[in-house]
């Protein structure tokens, strides 16, 4: 620490970064060159100097819990509170990369839609076979209650996160699809928020795409798939309540949509349609974006010991009198075990080829891939395909033999619970520990709207392993967050 | 607006008066400890008295430590397990708001929660051991700090309406509790002022402090230090904001914006109440009060706006048309 602490001051924040060996560093080369686009930015903050950054780094924690910007963890004692940990070196995305993928995901987006409103209506796909049909109709997420169920304009993703990593060569593939009611865009928000405050003159100067819209492209798409599309006052988010994890997150939205935030008791069913608890008597409400799972929804249809859901609402949305975002029965195009077949639903359903990788995946429902899994579990990651959250899944390169043997018995005992993957080597970013920057693994989550037509934000949460070596970024399991700079294209 | 969310605004300001007066009281208190000498047990107990909580503290702590000025202090402050602390109304504020962050100002959810941090820092502890007045006083002027940011920031709508509702009905109800710290420390007081002793003098003086009042009071030019006085003022004074008549007529003003004043209307019962309370003291008179007992009159103003709230929460927040699951929260 006294060490440290003589002569931090003319030490620039980058002089003893190393890159992590054998892993994409997206801020500096192999031999520690600066990567071209990311040379402005990282001579900025090498003038900030250490010891102001660890300054600034206080000012933003400092922020954060002043706002109460924080998220209950579930293990812990009920309603415990903690800030997210947010780390000050941004990520750089160059602008051209980001035209790429921007590109595809829109096309994800669509053939996954596609797929939702197939499988839930005609199914075609099953019947020509491009996707098994057992896999799909014993999904957990499959909800054969809305089959025939169109909703609004054909609209199924209003709202999308896709779990992003960059492989070895510096591309962007898809990790995972979340398309029930993804989280974290509050933190992006804030935290570009943050870092416009903290490091004013660094950001202006990286030539960074604005985010800021998020809030009012969400309500425009909310209320265009709603039955009366140019009336926003029916508009509501529905939350959980103040216990859920994700509580700021729905407040935030309400706040910067301009929309109210209900709970379920405050919302109630008569004759097929849906009116809101006021002051004033009851009031209709027609359009939901509702960050409770179809599982608790309505107590009618889904689990009747839910004390979250809305009696009745699942009739209110098959009449038309409501729309849900997402829709009921999401979770069947995010399934793990259904991802391996994203890139044919592509090519079946809009005849291109993906614009954007993914990973290898073997499916244990598969008995060759479940032979070879088996056979592999030391080398490969397996997950629980409807486990979220870092929860269920085994590192394999990582793990004891204890725990290999015990992940080789779940599969045999239920093989189409699981799917594995090569471990990729996630790419890293220079992130501030204790001692100076250093080279942590990190992913994306970008967030896609849907509404009459698709925006990708040009932004996203990065979520970042603080522990070293560590390739688990969720923040329950001891993950941070940073902001996410993609950079205008042009723009060095 | 959504019921529920108007119900967690009328009990956010509730808390947040609830904090502000007993904050005032607590820093009043121990600077007129130094004044006058009564035996402790009348200085502080009433104060627990007035809060309601006598019976709770009385079982946990034992009729001895009621004369005991920093078992007392605490327990008002503190205590996690006194619904009335500082500290509970302050965490309940907070629950409050942050049940209705997107209702509220960002910065009336930073004033709160800002506050919120202090109370659970090592900070506020230093603050309470060394400088007590100060650290009361912080609490009080970030209770007025958040009545002027919301004034300043909040759409003067309905939200705001029934917050600034809360705090009128509160304000009565605390005012009418204020008043009667002094019979719990003293005893009745007496129509005939002449008969007032030093020690009652100062607790008038006191009772004054308590709600901020010692200026406006000197400034009616026949007022002079009486119990007779100070009650009057403190329960029919038309402008000073914390009389118990100034605020059940902003109450009556508030229900009127929110529509109540129409027949049929929602809130119409609760207005009516509020009418007929606010009529009825208004024609009563000091000498007739003091003459019956000026406890009784103050026991009636906490049981009247104890009514009122209750016919608000009633016709506004738990409406009979569909299934209510809401949980009250204490009305103590």
């Amino acid at each position: 620490m006294i060490r440290m602490a003589t002569g931090t001051k003319s030490k620039t924040l980058f002089a003893d970064y190393a890159p992590l060996d054998g892993a994409f560093d997206e801020l500096f080369a192999p031999d520690g060159s600066v990567r071209p686009e990311a040379a402005r930015t990282v001579e900025l903050l090498n003038a900030v100097g250490i010891r102001e950054f660890k300054a600034r780094q206080k000012l933003a924690d400092a922020s954060f819990l002043k706002s109460g910007i924080t998220f209950s963890v579930y293990s812990d004692q009920q309603g415990a509170e903690r800030i997210f940990p947010f780390d000050l070196i941004p990520r750089l995305v160059p602008g051209a990369l980001w035209a790429r993928t921007r590109r595809g995901l829109e096309q994800r987006i669509q053939a996954l839609n596609a797929f939702l409103d197939d499988i839930y209506g005609e199914q075609r796909i099953l019947a020509e076979k491009v996707v098994p049909e057992d896999l799909v109709l014993g999904a957990a997420g499959y909800e054969k209650k809305v089959r025939g169920v169109r909703p609004p304009s054909g609209v199924h993703i209003h709202i999308a996160g896709i779990d992003l990593i960059r492989d070895p060569a510096g591309e962007f593939r898809v990790l995972e699809d979340n398309v029930r009611t993804p989280s974290g865009v509050s933190y992006v928000l804030e935290n570009r928020q943050v870092m416009k405050r903290v490091f004013p003159r660094v950001f202006a100067e990286s030539k960074v795409q604005g985010i800021e819209e998020y809030p009012i492209r969400l309500r425009d798409a909310l209320t265009s798939v709603g039955p009366a599309p140019d009336d926003q006052d029916g508009t509501v988010v529905l939350t959980p309540g103040p216990f859920n994890s994700a509580y700021f997150e729905h407040s935030f939205l309400a706040r910067r949509m301009g929309v109210p935030l209900v709970e379920g008791r405050d919302l109630f069913v008569d004759d097929d349609k849906v009116y809101a608890k006021t002051t004033q008597g009851p009031q209709r409400v027609d359009v939901i974006y509702r960050r409770i799972d179809d599982a608790f929804l309505d107590p009618e249809v889904f689990r009747k010991d839910s004390a979250l859901g809305v009696p009745g609402l699942v009739r209110a949305y098959a009449k038309g009198n409501v729309a849900l975002a997402n829709a009921i029965g999401n979770g069947v195009a995010d399934d793990k075990g259904i991802y391996p077949f994203v890139p044919d639903m592509i090519r079946f359903y809009l005849s291109e080829e993906p614009l954007i990788g993914q990973v290898e995946t073997y499916v244990c429902a598969r008995d060759e891939d479940c032979r070879y899994v088996v056979e592999h579990v030391g080398e490969l990651v397996i997950k629980a395909v409807n486990e979220a959250g870092g929860y269920g899944m085994l590192i394999g390169p990582q793990s004891t033999r204890a725990e290999q043997k015990d992940f080789r018995e779940r599969i045999l005992a239920n093989p189409r619970n699981y799917i594995a993957q090569p471990r990729i080597e996630l790419s890293t970013c220079p992130t501030w520990t204790q001692h100076g920057p250093a080279p942590r693994r990190v992913d994306l989550r970008p967030y896609i709207v849907t509404g009459r037509s698709t925006w990708v934000m040009p932004g996203g949460l990065t979520r970042v392993a603080l522990k070293k070596g560590s390739y688990v970024v969720n923040s329950s399991q001891g993950g941070g967050s940073k902001d996410t700079w993609m950079l205008e294209d042009g723009a060095a | 607006m959504i019921s529920r969310v108007a119900e967690s605004c009328f009990w956010l300001n509730r808390y947040v008066e609830r904090v502000e007066v007993l904050a005032r009281m607590l820093d009043v208190n121990l600077a007129f400890q130094l004044d006058v000498s009564l035996p402790d047990a009348k200085r502080w107990l009433p104060l627990i008295v007035v809060t309601g909580q006598e019976q709770h503290f009385l079982t946990r702590h034992g009729a001895k430590s009621s004369d005991d000025a920093e078992i007392v202090q605490k327990y008002l402050t503190w205590s996690d397990d006194n619904p009335s602390s500082l500290y509970s109304s302050l965490r309940c504020a907070r629950e409050n708001a942050r049940t209705i962050r997107e209702t509220i100002s960002l910065e009336m959810w930073e004033t709160l929660n800002d506050l919120w941090v202090f109370m659970n820092d090592r900070a506020a502890r230093r603050l309470y051991d060394h400088h007590r007045d100060v650290f009361y006083r912080r609490l009080r002027d970030q209770c007025l700090l958040f009545h002027g940011i919301a004034q300043a920031t909040m759409l003067h709508e309905d939200p705001f309406r029934f917050m600034r509702l809360a705090t009128s009905l509160e304000r009565a109800a605390q005012t009418a509790r204020v008043i009667d710290v002094k019979y719990h420390s003293i005893g009745p007081t007496s129509p005939d002022e002449s008969e007032e002793t030093a020690s009652e003098a100062a607790q008038w003086m006191a009772t004054l402090r308590f709600c901020s009042g010692v200026e406006p009071f000197l400034k009616r030019p026949d007022n002079v230090l009486c119990g007779r006085a100070v009650a009057s003022f403190l329960l029919f004074d038309p402008s000073f904001p914390r009389s118990v008549c100034f605020n059940l007529e902003r109450t009556r003003n508030f229900l009127d914006l929110l529509g109540a004043g129409a027949p049929g209307s929602v809130g119409a019962r609760a207005r009516m109440l509020v009418s007929e309370a606010a009529d009825f003291l208004s024609k009563r008179n000091i000498a007739e009060i003091l003459a019956e007992g000026l406890h009784e009159t103050a026991t009636w103003v906490v049981e009247t706006t104890g009514e009122i709230a209750g016919e608000i929460i009633e016709s506004y927040f738990h409406p009979s048309s569909g299934p209510t699951t809401s949980q009250s929260q204490s009305q103590s």
